[in-house]
C-alpha cells in the first residue's frame, strides 16, 4: 500500500483529502507544520511515496521545507497543492525541487491523476534501475550487483554492507554513492560531479548534503573512520575511493 | 526577496540621508567663510531650506509609498487565501459527495464542514466590502439610536456560535444601560471584529472577558481582554493600520486580510470615538478598547 504524507494547516482540505485518498486505497498520514513534515520524512522512519505539500503553513513555509528536503537527501516525489497560483510562486516551486504543483481550488478527479501519475513515475524508475544502471556502472570486481574490497562486501541489488559478517543496512542514495565512487576506483571525484551524476541536479546546491553522505559511508566501511583508508578526501577536489586500503591518507 | 528589496531600499535611503548631511555641512562651512555678505547669506539660508525641505519630504512620501505598495502586496495574498481555501473545501467535499459512497454520519459532517467554509468565505468578503465603504468617504452613515448593550450580547454569542466555546471561556460582564447614537451596521462590524479576533488569537485555550462600562459619564469604554500571545509595545499601534498584519509565525498561523482592526479604528473615528489596543508585551495577553460617545 503506498503511503502519502498531506502537509496541510487548513483543517477542514486536510480530513477532506484524508478521505478521499484513503477511499483510493492509500495510507495517510496528515502534519500541519512543515516542521513536523521534516520530522515525518526523517530517513530513519517508514518512507513515503508521495508527499502533498501546502506553502501557507505555520512556521516554516512549504517552499522552505521543499528546499530543505532536497538538500537533506529526501527525493520522495512531491506535489505542492497550494492557492498561491501566480506564475512566480509555480517556478518557485518547481525551483525548490517539486515534482508537481497544483493550485487551489482544484478538482478532486485530478489531483487523484496526478498522485497516481507521480507514483507510477516512482515505479517504473524503480523497475528500470537495476538493469539500466548495472552495465553502465560496471563493478570493477565481483561481478554484477556485488563488490567486494578488504573484507567488506557491498550487495547493491539488496542495498546491503557485509562487513565481517555484520550487515548494514544502506538508503537508496547511500549506495548509488557508494556505486558511484566504485565506479570510479582510483580516480578523484569533485562533488559537483557527484552531484551531477547521482542526484542529476546541475545547479549551484549546497554540497554540504554529500559530505554527510560521505560521513555516514565512512562510518559503515572504515574501521576508524576518523582515518579513512577507503574513503579519502582529496583536498579542494572531492573523494576518491580506494578498493586496496593499502593506501595511506596523504 | 522582500528582505533583499529592503536592503536595498534602505541603502538608498542612507546615502540620500547623507549626502543631504554633506550639503548641509558644505553650506554651514561657506557660511562661516562669508559672513559679511548679509542678502547673499538671508536668499542662500532660504533657497537652502527650501531645497532640504523638499529633498526630505520627497523621500518620506517615497518610502510611504513603498510601503503602502508592500503591505498592498501582503492584503493580495492574504486575500487570495482566505477566499480560495474555503472554496477549495467546499469544492473538496461537494466532488466527494458526488464521486464517493458516503455514510449518512460523514455526509452530515460534510455538511456542517461546508457550511462552516461558507461562512468563513461571506466574513471575508464582508470584510473586504465593509473596507471599501469606510474607504468612501461620501457615503453617510445610517443614524439611529441604539442600545450597546443589546449589541454586544449578540455579537458574543454569535462569536460562541461560530467558535464553539462556552459562557466560561468567553465572558460578557454587562455594564449599565447605555445608549449611543449611531450606524448600528458599523457599530455591529466593529464589536464583533474585537471579540471575533480575540477568541481567534487565543489559541487552544481562550480565556476572554467582555465588559462595558462608562467614562467620566460621558463616554462608553468597551474593553475585550484576552490571555493570548500578547503585542509588541511597537506593534500597538500599527495593528490598526489597513492591511497590516504583525509579522511572524503567529499570523501565518491565525489567518485574516488585515482589515478587521482597521475596520474598528474607523467605525470608531467616523462616530466621534477612538479605538486602541494595551498590551504588557508577548505572553501578557491584550486589551483592546472601543471608546464611543453616550447619550446621555
Amino acid at each position: 500500500m503506498s503511503r502519502i504524507l498531506v502537509v496541510e494547516d487548513e483543517q477542514h482540505l486536510a480530513e477532506g483529502l484524508r478521505f478521499n485518498l484513503e477511499a483510493e486505497g492509500y495510507q495517510v498520514q496528515v502534519v500541519d507544520t512543515g516542521e513536523a513534515a521534516l520530522e515525518a520524512l526523517r530517513p530513519e522512519l517508514a518512507p513515503f511515496d508521495v508527499v502533498i505539500l501546502d506553502v501557507m503553513l505555520p512556521g516554516i513555509d512549504g517552499f522552505s521545507v521543499m528546499t530543505e528536503m532536497r538538500h537533506g537527501g529526501q527525493f520522495v516525489p512531491t506535489l505542492m497543492l497550494t492557492a498561491r497560483g501566480h506564475p512566480d510562486d509555480v517556478l518557485k516551486g518547481f525551483a525548490a525541487g517539486a515534482d508537481d504543483y497544483l493550485t487551489k481550488p482544484f478538482e478532486l478527479a485530478i489531483l487523484i491523476a496526478r498522485i497516481s501519475g507521480l507514483l507510477r513515475r516512482r515505479e517504473w524508475l524503480r523497475a528500470s534501475m537495476d538493469p539500466v544502471i548495472q552495465p553502465a556502472a560496471g563493478p570493477p570486481a565481483g561481478g554484477d550487483e556485488t563488490f567486494a574490497f578488504g573484507d567488506k562486501t557491498m550487495y547493491f541489488d539488496r542495498l546491503e554492507l557485509h562487513v565481517r559478517g555484520q550487515i548494514f543496512p544502506l538508503t537508496l542514495m547511500e549506495a548509488n554513492v557508494l556505486r558511484y565512487l566504485i565506479r570510479h576506483e582510483g580516480k578523484p571525484v569533485s562533488r559537483k560531479a557527484m552531484l551531477e551524476e547521482v542526484w542529476g541536479l546541475h545547479e549551484d546546491t549546497d554540497t554540504r548534503a554529500i559530505d554527510n553522505f560521505i560521513v555516514r559511508l565512512r562510518r559503515y566501511i572504515e574501521d576508524d573512520a576518523t582515518h579513512p583508508r577507503h574513503l579519502l578526501t582529496v583536498r579542494g577536489v572531492g573523494y576518491r575511493f580506494v578498493a586496496g586500503a593499502a593506501a595511506e591518507e596523504a | 526577496m522582500v528582505a533583499g528589496r529592503q536592503k536595498s531600499i534602505a541603502f538608498f535611503i542612507a546615502l540620500g540621508a547623507g549626502l543631504i548631511c554633506v550639503v548641509i555641512l558644505l553650506y554651514v562651512g561657506w557660511v562661516l567663510l562669508n559672513w559679511r555678505q548679509k542678502i547673499l547669506l538671508v536668499l542662500g539660508a532660504l533657497l537652502m531650506a527650501a531645497i532640504v525641505s523638499g529633498v526630505v519630504l520627497n523621500t518620506i512620501f517615497l518610502v510611504r509609498e513603498i510601503r503602502r505598495n508592500a503591505q498592498h502586496d501582503a492584503f493580495i495574498n492574504a486575500v487570495t487565501h482566505e477566499l480560495k481555501t474555503p472554496i477549495a473545501s467546499i469544492r473538496l467535499y461537494l466532488e466527494t459527495l458526488q464521486t464517493r459512497a458516503v455514510d449518512d454520519a460523514k455526509r452530515l459532517e460534510f455538511y456542517r464542514i461546508m457550511l462552516d467554509d461558507s461562512e468563513r468565505l461571506l466574513g471575508t468578503i464582508e470584510q473586504v466590502l465593509r473596507t471599501g465603504r469606510i474607504g468612501a468617504t461620501s457615503r453617510r452613515l445610517n443614524i439611529t439610536r441604539i442600545d450597546l448593550g443589546g449589541v454586544i450580547e449578540q455579537c458574543v454569542e454569535r462569536v460562541r456560535t461560530i467558535h464553539k466555546v462556552g459562557p466560561e471561556a468567553l465572558q460578557y460582564r454587562p455594564g449599565p444601560q447605555v445608549t449611543i447614537v449611531g450606524d448600528a451596521d458599523e457599530i455591529q462590524a466593529a464589536v464583533s471584529n474585537l471579540i471575533d479576533n480575540a477568541v481567534k488569537f487565543s489559541g487552544s485555550e481562550v480565556r476572554v472577558t467582555v465588559e462595558a462600562a462608562s467614562v467620566d459619564g460621558k463616554y462608553v469604554a468597551l474593553r475585550v481582554t484576552d490571555h493570548g500571545p500578547g503585542i509588541e509595545k511597537t506593534e500597538l499601534k500599527r495593528i490598526f493600520k489597513r492591511f497590516y498584519r504583525v509579522p511572524g509565525a503567529l499570523a501565518m498561523r491565525v489567518k485574516g486580510t488585515g482589515l478587521g482592526l482597521y475596520i474598528v479604528r474607523s467605525v470608531a473615528k467616523r462616530h466621534g470615538g477612538r479605538a486602541w489596543a494595551e498590551s504588557e508585551g508577548p505572553g501578557h495577553g491584550a486589551t483592546f478598547v472601543l471608546q464611543l460617545p453616550m447619550v446621555k
